[in-house]
């Protein structure tokens, strides 16, 4: 069983860093920029995959749930509210639907997702890890679980990058048309 | 800001890595508490989009 929830925890930091890639890739190929409520719900996602790369790292724990739950937590009430300005009737919404939905909405499914994922894994794990020390925890994060923190890692950095070329060191504007570094480029 | 707030979480998972989870787990709190500032200035600022 600590196996399988191992391997769960793998998956929900790839899945988290693959969420994100997915973004990466509509932003490029629909060319459409995150707005910054987009990118906070990207922060969430990140949030979320924190606390299962602990998992990976320090041995499966109730405060590594935890700290997932509340990104998750986070995710819900930013995509929430976006959802939210665009409910009313007649109201035009931001960006295009992907497979039917808009992102903020697919947001909103996959926080739901990551609440339940995380619940099941809660169940699955049984007794907290606290016998294992540091040193036997470290020796397990290998292979698959720590290809799986490194993609996490590089997709968080590329995000990061990709919010400073947008927006720069301030405020991003509600419905960005083009990158912030384009206009602080030497002509 | 969430460029800062992205790297902050990215320098979280490294310090988890290198083996310091207090120290991760602060950044981690410090990156959630901004993030929570900056969706406030957002929803008491609502979009021009919401109308």
């Amino acid at each position: 069983m600590g196996l399988l929830v191992r391997l769960g925890n793998a998956a929900g930091t790839a899945g988290i860093a693959t969420i994100l890639l997915i973004a990466f890739g509509l932003q490029f190929g629909l060319q459409e920029l995150p707005c910054p409520l987009c990118n906070l719900q990207r922060v969430a996602f990140v949030l979320c995959g924190f606390g299962f790369l602990l998992n990976l790292r320090f041995g499966v724990q109730p405060l590594h749930y935890g700290l997932t739950l509340l990104g998750a937590l986070f995710g819900l009430v930013v995509s929430g509210f976006q959802a939210l300005l665009y409910i009313a009737p007649g109201t035009a919404a931001h960006g295009v639907p992907v497979l039917g939905l808009h992102l903020y909405t697919w947001s909103l499914i996959l926080f739901f997702a990551v609440i339940t994922c995380v619940a099941a894994l809660m169940i699955f794990s049984g007794r907290p890890e606290h016998h294992n020390t540091d040193h036997q925890a470290a020796l397990r994060f290998h292979g698959v679980y720590r290809l799986a923190a490194y993609l996490l890692i590089a997709a968080t950095l590329a995000n990061a990058a990709n919010s400073f070329l947008l927006c720069g060191p301030a405020d991003c504007p509600d419905n960005p048309t083009g990158y912030w570094i384009t206009n602080h480029l030497p002509t | 800001m969430t460029g800062l707030i992205f790297l902050a979480a990215a320098i979280a998972m490294m310090t988890a890595l290198a083996g310091y989870r207090g120290v991760a787990i602060g950044l981690f709190g410090m990156s959630a508490v901004a993030a929570v500032l900056w969706l406030d200035r957002y929803m008491t600022e609502p979009l021009k989009l919401s109308f």
